[in-house]
């Protein structure tokens, strides 16, 4: 190796070392300096923890569990009506790109985030001195129960959160006393030709709303995705959109508009529900069972249709 | 005979080192970097200083000194493994990612997201990128043993990218979430958002080791520019000069993807930016394009936070936007030249 590399190598080292000594005393004083600035707050009026949100999902179970005054920010997603269900009320709060520059600037209590997104920003948020709490992508009516319970307990609005969860078990009861009547055969079609899952919170509604799910139940889907193909072999009684930025071109919507699927979607009874709907697990997730179980009896009224003509073929 | 050749070769391989473009490159940096240290981005866009002074202290020693060392260190990384790969394999469209060590990064970065262990600590991910860039160099090494020629390598690059890319896409296919497969896609386009010192020090300790490797390579680069067979004559074994190079990609430029992800352009174009200016002596060139990648790296930072308000755009996408114009320019004010 050369002198001159050396050196080099040399200063380099040396650069680094000064600059990380400088950047560790600041990992002391940082959260120090949060923590500071927010405990003369607190102590003066017993308050409400304040919470951010820096997840769609998430920015959807603060609106429906914390106290208003408590909500210091919210995703920008949050307040774009394509892609969530509380466009209206999270256009009321700053809205947030999810960086942890913007979320000091928030000062919030606590923070509440997505299991999947933004790992480095949590991180970092962590070693700043902030209440990060993860939420994973629900996957169940029992998950959703479950996170309002986890988000309710750390912005202290348990008793709410729990208010929430006996008001989803009664709906979420009313639904199961309704079933019985015998199940109508369905295919939800997703942008990028994408389907419903078993098991997943998408099919736990269809099943509450007393429809079944062909492409799980028979097998049909490879991984979610459906082909149009495999659609036109087993036809379903009910089609159901889940549509999503109609309006936007994409490759993905492309394939909801194919010749095939429209002349399918003529034959037969169908339905559509906004993808915010399906996207995220939250109380209102049950509103897509509303929707769908209307499209079952319209389903079921074309079959005893279809039914009583072929009776009148028979007899004569 | 060999007095002849080393006649005329001693001033090929002792160029005078110039010190001239540093007087131009070193302001350059420092002042990147002040602006890196200066500029911020809040929800309503980009601002200027560290904000009240009760979050002053976090935002410059948290937040925007980790981020601004990073990009020094990953694109000082790019554009000297840059430097040092063209001058090897002698071909001017060499850049780090050749060598499968970017793709092999990205690919055990992924792997981790797969696999879930991200969402465990944000050490896992680079980590788990460092040992996939490790894995492609290892792989290199067997397919191309020893003592390979470059084509091999190049060829064996290649087929390593190959697998690595297709690796990587069978992991998006099988992702347990789709958010964290939309995390993937972003996350290897590359960016500097939100790291912090952790990063700085997971990365260093691997960087520093490679420059080291990289440098000491640069005798045997000058000499390379005569022939692998003059090159040999003259004392210098090209095997050597060739691991040199190659293991400090792996480990300096395997530590960048795996923090930053794949920031893709300042590899390549960095060699080229200098060179109508400094000469193409690999020994000349390896320094001040380290400064130049820094610099390049940290003014597209800048502008990343210097757009309007909304999600923040990838490092990737900038440093392309702002390398790929200037490239064709040279590219074709080079071939005017030479039509000339």
């Amino acid at each position: 190796m050369t002198r001159r590399a050396a050196i080099l190598a040399g200063l380099a080292a040396g650069v680094l070392a000064a600059a990380v000594s400088v950047a560790q005393p600041g990992s002391e004083s940082g959260p120090s300096n949060t923590a500071a600035e927010r405990v003369p707050r607190a102590a003066s009026t017993p308050r409400l923890p304040t919470v951010a949100s820096i997840n769609l999902c998430t920015d959807q179970l603060v609106l429906h569990v914390a106290d208003p005054a408590q909500i210091v920010t919210l995703s920008w997603l949050a307040a774009d009506p394509d892609e969530s269900t509380l466009a209206e009320a999270a256009s009321r709060y700053p809205l947030n790109y999810g960086s942890a520059e913007e979320l000091l600037r928030y000062a919030p209590d606590v923070v509440i985030a997505g299991l999947y997104t933004n790992a480095f920003t949590r991180a970092l948020l962590r070693d700043l001195g902030f209440t990060v709490v993860d939420i994973a992508p629900a996957n169940s009516l029992e998950d959703i129960e479950a996170q309002l319970r986890q988000v309710a307990a750390a912005i202290g609005r348990s008793e709410h959160g729990e208010r929430l969860i006996r008001e989803m078990q009664a709906r979420i009861a009313g639904h199961r006393a309704r079933l019985g009547s015998s199940p109508v055969d369905t295919v939800v079609v997703r942008p990028g030709g994408f389907t419903v899952e078993a098991p997943s919170l998408a099919d736990e509604l269809l099943q509450l709303a007393n429809l079944r799910n062909l492409p799980a139940e028979r097998g049909l889907d490879r991984w979610g995705s459906l082909s149009i193909e495999t659609l036109l072999h087993h036809p379903p009684e009910l089609l159901v959109f889940a549509s999503y930025r109609d309006a936007d071109a994409s490759l993905a919507n492309a394939v909801l508009a194919h010749p095939a699927l429209e002349t399918l979607a003529e034959r037969v009874v169908t339905a559509s529900v906004p993808a915010a709907m399906w996207s995220c697990g939250l109380p209102n997730s049950l509103d897509v069972v509303a929707v769908l179980e209307e499209a079952a009896e319209k389903a079921r009224g074309a079959r005893t249709a279809t039914l009583s003509r072929a009776d009148e073929g028979a007899a004569r | 005979m060999s007095g002849a050749s080393a006649a005329a070769a001693g001033p090929v391989l002792e160029p005078r080192f110039s010190y001239a473009p540093f007087a131009l490159l070193v302001p350059l940096l420092i002042g990147a970097c002040a602006l890196s240290l200066l500029i911020g981005r809040t929800s309503s866009g980009p601002t200027i200083g560290f904000g009240d002074a009760a979050i002053a202290g976090p935002v410059l020693m948290e937040i925007r000194l980790p981020r601004t060392l990073l990009a020094l260190l990953v694109g000082g990384t790019l554009g000297l493994s840059g430097a040092a790969l063209q001058g090897l394999l002698r071909n001017p469209l060499a850049e780090p990612g050749l060598l499968g060590a970017s793709s092999g990064a990205a690919l055990g970065a992924v792997l981790v997201f797969y696999f879930g262990l991200a969402a465990a600590d944000s050490v896992v991910l680079p980590l788990g990128g460092v040992a996939g860039s490790m894995a492609a160099l290892g792989l290199l090494y067997s397919l191309a043993g020893r003592r390979a020629d470059l084509v091999t390598i190049v060829l064996a690059g290649i087929a390593i990218n190959a697998l690595a890319a297709a690796l990587t896409s069978l992991a998006l296919n099988f992702a347990p979430s789709p958010y964290a497969a939309l995390e993937i896609l972003f996350w290897m386009l590359g960016s500097l958002a939100d790291r912090s010192s952790v990063h700085v020090l997971l990365a260093a300790p691997l960087m520093l080791p490679g420059w080291v490797l990289i440098l000491a390579a640069a005798r045997g680069l000058d000499a390379l520019t005569l022939g692998e067979d003059t090159a040999a004559s003259l004392g210098f074994a090209p095997e050597r000069t060739q691991w040199l190079v190659i293991g400090g990609t792996a480990l300096s430029v395997g530590a960048a993807v795996a923090v930053t992800g794949v920031v893709g352009f300042v590899g390549l174009v960095v060699p080229h930016m200098l060179r109508p200016w400094i000469g193409h002596h690999p020994r000349r060139l390896l320094a001040p394009c380290f400064i130049a990648g820094a610099a390049l790296t940290l003014y597209a930072d800048v502008a990343i936070r210097l757009m309007p308000p909304g999600p923040e755009l990838k490092l990737g996408v900038v440093t392309a936007l702002i390398g790929a114009p200037f490239f064709l320019h040279l590219i074709l004010r080079h071939g005017r030249e030479h039509a000339a």
